[in-house]
């Protein structure tokens, strides 16, 4: 197919029109705060060949994973696919990244309606994920400092929750019956298959409006585009190599900081990014699979890329990645893996940004708050005088809490975001008051919290939550040791604080960790504010 | 002697005014240069003209500022003071705590309207069941009075958790405030619904732009006799009393859009509606796509030079409550209006990786397009120019002549980037640029839920006259309505619009609760509603009232609105299974939100028919010539559209060139003018 500059604008619209229409559909029709008022879901669109053809930009550690649920799907069903079937999964060593979040790919048909078996083409497929607040394992929220994989929740290995548009109820029982929450995550996975189903329509019009050939041409196209665009970019950095370690505090078992290492190698177009001598998969949760890697290389690279150049599996054509089978970037099963997504993905962004920072002086900002302040809670909330029959239910509140973004070559760094991998909206206090025993006593920028410099770090939050029943807690949080760093003689951000305050008086608590509450006490988590950039003049 | 009524709609570029006299149902329209530094000076300039030829300053303007919205978007609103429960003062900046950019490391956000020093906390609480668990200090309220006097602030906005649960708290630091001389706007009385920013938001925009739109009013005021009264449009498509306005300014942010739908609105409901119960013998062989059940289904379309506006009406316009303008989430009931950076300004270039890429960047008036002949960038306007669509000669009706050189010259140097003539780069731009606005279209419609298919696009604005058969046929959509007066259409809204109110109540009770309940509930805002519209003297008899819950399943954060009525709770699955593809009907539902739509039915002129004419357009004619479409060069007819008459049908290729829009029919289009002047185009394959 011939080179098209006005079909490639076109189909880049077209395209990212249906990611974004099942995001619609899925933030809509979710039941769970975490995804319909947080957001925290992404949807993209896949070619025959399962290259990622566009992603809605929602949240970027989905970015290069989805990729690899869409993978692991087509290869246990070998490619063995009926027209609605709808492929579940969340297993972090097979096409997953960690268990809350769930996957679901659709292959999308040619002709849906011809009973013909020859005649069934799969065109591409569908894909949606959303973090669900509760999939069962030790702690409510299923986000657990453990020792393996099986403590962390339901491990669910690509099956088809959906056969042939039939929905498999015996599956989905399994499922519910393993989790805190069973009807928010029955709501929640129906909005999911809604959005499914969504973008597979919107796909198998696109085919009939234009015809196959035109769109798989289309889609080449877009893949060779962004390849080039981040060909050129390469090319602008100086050929060397680059390297740069940077910590995680501990992994919440043994207080030891884990070190991540990368060596950026730029030759002429091509990149080489090579994580040997980062640290051994850890006791604890922080090990991430190598999806997650993969996310935040095409993270850090899709930031230098001009704004608009479409999101696809053409970013990382130029970009060779090794990160070593059993290290902290790599884990393995039965390895823990909550807190990798959340926690390990954000420092693999502060190494990689911080090797970068040597390649393109200037256009690198100081590490932001390098964490996602990860906080689940969980109990019994009292049923009685909502209009139901009395008695309690286990609810599961999980929150992420932004801070600090780092400052920037010619700006400050903005305050109270989040930064990186995520960006997830907080629940509104109202919302969460409603919901569950919870009050909120303060939620305010952290002042002061930012790294000074020529230009300063952007600020912190703190948030204190009251609960009003005895509830178990569960903190994931790094940046409690290690600031994040500072730029060009900018000084560091402020490291996070976690505490207890119990009648009045606050206990300090561990970045990573369990702990039960009683009634009236208060958590309060301040955030790491941004590393400061250049040095401050006098 | 009956009132004159005076729609004025101000704009970027010129102001617009639609005179409808009731005693000789005329309707007459005018445009004059805006005047930006001082809007009022156009209306009054305008308006004294009115009155010179008229012989009389009885009269009633319904007015469309852009008074409001531009001190939202410059950021010159007043100077406000902040007031909020003791640890929330925050609130206001943090938002929602995401960044709007997620891969653009060096965003700057948008300050807050309000910064840090001017944001207050006071002691007090009040739980989700409403139950005060810390009584207001009122002594922390009247410390705060002498700071923001030294500060000289002028407005104060309140916002406490769960004030819409008890808003006494608000209610008795607002008669503190207001003792001491300031402008108060309490979020229990602007937005009383839960989720603390937006409610924060939404008030303290109100703070922000109504003490501007207030001087703004007592200005054109004073330039007024007594006898001519005003109302101020409101972005929910009504009306109200100027008194209203300066208090609420928030509701006037997107005044002139909202008339431009309405106005389509009504245009729309002549044409297609009407038409079902006067005779059909006039006009055989028209299909309705409203036929079967005679509900209006419109895309409206509003191509100007720097972005377009859409937005859908399903019986009646769409209305939102998550609007977001300049960054400030704005969450009372708008009339759902989506706006793109994409217009017949927008200019075309070639990107790093070899993509023709048009816009976000605009020519604007100032160079403006090429063919203006002041500046060298190719935009929309030039390929269309370029493709022969566009008539030189009589572009905004001969004033400003085109130079045809400069657009093929720029497209040419375009065209060779891409290894193009210039014919096909600008066939690309145009379809460059319709697939942005094709985007902004599905986002209305597929993407809520509506299927093209069923309805008809209207198309006004300036530029959109040259997209909309096209844009309408990659849709689905069957047909396209131009009227006549396309460009002063908002104006022309405003005459037609209703007085309006929105009242709204969180209330969070259980899908349990009897019908009885619910409608007792409705009722108190319902009997306000009516009071408040009968103070705007409006007779009983044409007041209307609306009731609404907002619902969701339980566990679910997301409402749905649904209109009341003894079957709410079954309507409800069935508005979700529509909407999200999936009910559960055995989940129980919380009621959310009560809503109620106080509705003062306005007196709209009624539009004269003209005469039916034969099939003909040939009086019309006014040349022929080679235009580009994208399946080759074909000779086209070009028509005058003050020319054609009642009943002229129109075979494409065709363009239909008005003084101040032109409207290109493609090969397969067959159009046709109907008793009112508007052309109806049927989109062909």
């Amino acid at each position: 197919m011939t080179y098209d500059p006005i079909r490639l604008e076109i189909f880049k619209h077209l395209f990212s029109a249906i990611a974004e229409e099942m995001g619609t559909v899925l933030r809509k029709a979710s039941y769970s705060p975490n995804i319909k008022e947080r957001r925290d879901f992404s949807c993209a669109l896949f070619d025959a060949q399962e290259q990622m053809i566009a992603q809605a930009a929602h949240i970027p550690v989905h970015l290069g994973s989805m990729p690899l649920s869409v993978r692991a799907a087509v290869e246990h069903f070998a490619g063995n696919f009926n027209p609605g079937d709808v492929v579940v999964l969340n297993d972090p060593f097979r096409g997953g990244t960690h268990l809350p979040d769930i996957t679901m790919v659709s292959p999308v048909f040619l002709a849906t309606h011809s009973r013909k078996k020859g005649s069934r083409q799969v065109i591409g497929f569908v894909a949606s994920r959303a973090h669900h607040a509760d999939v069962g394992g030790m702690t409510p929220g299923s986000m657990p400092v453990g020792r393996e994989i099986f403590q962390e929740g339901l491990i669910i290995p690509p099956v088809k929750l959906v056969k042939a548009g039939t929905l498999d109820q015996d599956l989905l029982d399994l499922i519910l019956s393993n989790v805190r929450t069973p009807l928010e995550r029955r709501g929640d996975l129906s909005a999911q298959i809604a959005a499914n189903q969504r973008g597979a329509d919107r796909l198998m019009e696109m085919v009939t409006r234009y015809g196959l050939e035109e769109v798989t041409g289309a889609e080449q196209q877009l893949l060779a585009y962004t390849e080039r665009m981040t060909r050129h970019l390469i090319e602008s950095m100086p050929d060397g190599e680059y390297r740069f370690t940077d910590y995680l505090d501990d992994d919440g078992v043994n207080a030891l900081p884990v070190p991540i290492t990368a060596a950026v190698t730029i030759r002429g177009d091509s990149a080489r990014v090579d994580f040997t001598g980062s640290a051994p998969q850890q006791a604890g949760s922080v090990n991430a699979v190598y999806a997650i890697t993969l996310s935040a290389v095409s993270y850090v690279f899709r930031c230098l890329l001009d704004l608009d150049v479409p999101n696809n599996a053409g970013c990382l054509v130029p970009i060779e990645i090794i990160a070593p089978q059993g290290t902290v970037v790599n884990a393995l099963s039965p390895a823990p893996v909550a807190g990798g997504n959340v926690e390990t993905s954000q420092r693999i962004v502060d190494v990689l940004l911080g090797a970068l920072a040597q390649a393109c002086p200037g256009r690198v900002p100081a590490a932001s708050q390098g964490t996602m302040n990860n906080v689940t809670i969980g109990g019994q909330v009292s049923i009685s005088g909502k209009g139901g029959p009395g008695g309690s239910q286990p609810f599961a509140y999980y929150e992420t809490i932004g801070g600090g973004m780092g400052a920037r070559p010619d700006s400050d760094g903005p305050s109270a975001v989040h930064s990186h991998m995520t960006n997830t909206l907080n629940t509104p206090i109202e919302a969460l008051e409603y919901a569950y025993p919870l009050r909120i006593l303060r939620y305010e920028i952290r002042k002061g919290s930012g790294g000074e410099g020529k230009f300063c770090g952007g600020d912190g939050i703190i948030r204190d939550i009251q609960v009003l029943t005895g509830c178990q807690v569960t903190i994931l949080s790094d940046r409690r040791k290690i600031p994040p760093y500072g730029l060009d003689g900018g000084k560091p951000g402020r490291i996070g604080e976690n505490l207890l305050i119990r009648k009045g008086q606050e206990i300090p608590l561990p970045g990573k960790g369990n702990v039960e509450l009683l009634p009236g006490d208060v958590l309060s988590i301040r955030t790491p504010g941004g590393g400061g950039y250049g040095v401050k003049s006098t | 002697m009956t009132a004159l009524r005076i729609g004025i709609d101000i704009g970027g570029t010129f102001t617009d005014f639609v005179i409808h006299d009731p005693a000789s149902q005329q309707i007459q329209t005018f445009k004059l240069l805006s005047t930006p530094g001082d809007p009022a000076a156009a209306v009054l300039q305008g308006l004294k003209k009115i009155f010179a030829e008229k012989g009389t300053q009885h009269a009633t303007i319904i007015h469309g500022s852009t008074v409001a919205t531009n001190a939202l978007l410059e950021r010159k609103g007043a100077q406000v003071a902040l007031i909020t429960t003791r640890g929330f003062r925050d609130v206001l900046q943090i938002g929602r705590q995401n960044r709007p950019s997620l891969y653009d490391l060096s965003a700057i956000p948008a300050p807050a309207l309000i910064p840090a020093d001017l944001r207050f906390e006071v002691d007090e609480r009040v739980t989700p069941s409403g139950e005060v668990s810390q009584v207001l200090d009122p002594d922390q309220v009247a410390a705060l009075i002498p700071v923001l006097k030294a500060r000289k602030i002028p407005a104060v906005a309140v916002c406490l958790l769960f004030s819409f649960l008890h808003p006494e708290h608000e209610q008795a630091i607002a008669t503190e405030l207001l003792a001491a001389g300031f402008l108060v706007s309490l979020s229990s009385e602007i937005l009383p619904e839960y989720r603390e920013y937006e409610r924060t938001s939404t008030t303290v925009v109100n703070a922000y732009v109504s003490p501007v739109l207030d001087n703004y009013l007592s200005h054109l005021e004073q330039g007024l006799h007594p006898q001519t009264r005003l109302r101020v449009m409101q972005s929910n498509g009504g009306n109200i009393s100027p008194g209203e306005a300066r208090k609420f300014g928030v509701r006037c942010i997107l005044s002139g859009p909202a008339g431009g739908v309405v106005g389509c609105e009504f245009v729309g409901r002549n044409a297609l509606i009407g038409e079902e119960t006067k005779s059909t013998a006039k006009n055989k062989g028209r299909t309705s796509v409203n036929s079967v059940d005679s509900m209006l289904r419109l895309i409206t379309f509003d191509m100007g030079g720097t972005s377009t506006d859409v937005s859908l009406i399903d019986g009646k316009p769409q209305i939102t409550t998550e609007a977001v303008i300049s960054g400030c989430p704005i969450h009372i009931p708008l009339l759902d209006i989506h706006t793109i950076g994409a217009g017949g300004g927008s200019i075309a270039h070639v990107d790093a990786g070899g993509a023709l890429r048009v816009g976000p960047e605009s020519a604007g008036a100032d160079p403006g397009p090429a063919c203006y002949g002041r500046g060298d960038l190719p935009t929309v306007t030039d390929a269309n120019l370029v493709l022969g669509r566009l008539s030189a000669q009589h572009f905004l009706g001969g004033q400003m002549p085109l130079d045809v050189s400069h657009s093929l010259a720029v497209l040419s140097r375009l065209g060779e980037e891409l290894h193009l003539s210039a014919g096909q780069a600008a066939l690309g731009i145009v379809a460059v640029a319709n697939a942005h606005m094709e985007r902004a279209l599905r986002v209305i419609s597929v993407e809520r839920g509506h299927d093209p298919r069923r309805f008809t696009l209207l198309s006004f604005g300036g530029a959109g006259g040259l997209h909309a058969a096209d844009l309408s046929r990659g849709l689905g959509i069957p047909h396209v309505l131009v009227p006549p007066m396309a460009s002063t259409l908002s104006a022309f809204g405003m005459l037609a619009a209703d007085v309006i109110k929105d009242y709204t109540r969180t209330i969070m009770l259980p899908g349990s609760t009897p019908i009885p309940n619910l409608s007792a509930l409705l009722e108190t805002l319902a009997r306000r509603g009516y009071n408040e519209i009968l103070a705007e003297n409006i007779p009983p008899n044409r007041i209307r009232l609306e009731r609404f819950l907002d619902i969701r399943y339980r566990g679910q954060s997301y409402e749905l609105i649904v209109p009341f009525s003894e079957d709410v709770y079954n309507d409800f699955h069935r508005y979700h299974e529509r909407q999200y593809g999936y009910a559960n009907i055995t989940a129980s539902v919380e009621v959310v939100n009560l809503r109620v739509r106080a509705i003062g039915q306005g007196t709209p002129p009624a539009l004269q028919p003209r005469p039916f004419k034969g099939p003909r357009p040939d009086a019309a004619l006014i040349g022929s010539r080679s235009v580009i479409f994208s399946g080759g060069s074909l000779e086209t007819p070009f028509f005058r559209a003050e020319l054609l008459e009642p009943g002229n049908c129109l075979e494409g290729p065709a363009v239909v060139v008005r003084s101040d829009t032109t409207i290109l029919m493609g090969p397969s289009d067959r159009g046709k003018v109907d008793e009112f002047g508007n052309l109806f185009i049927e989109v062909g394959a």
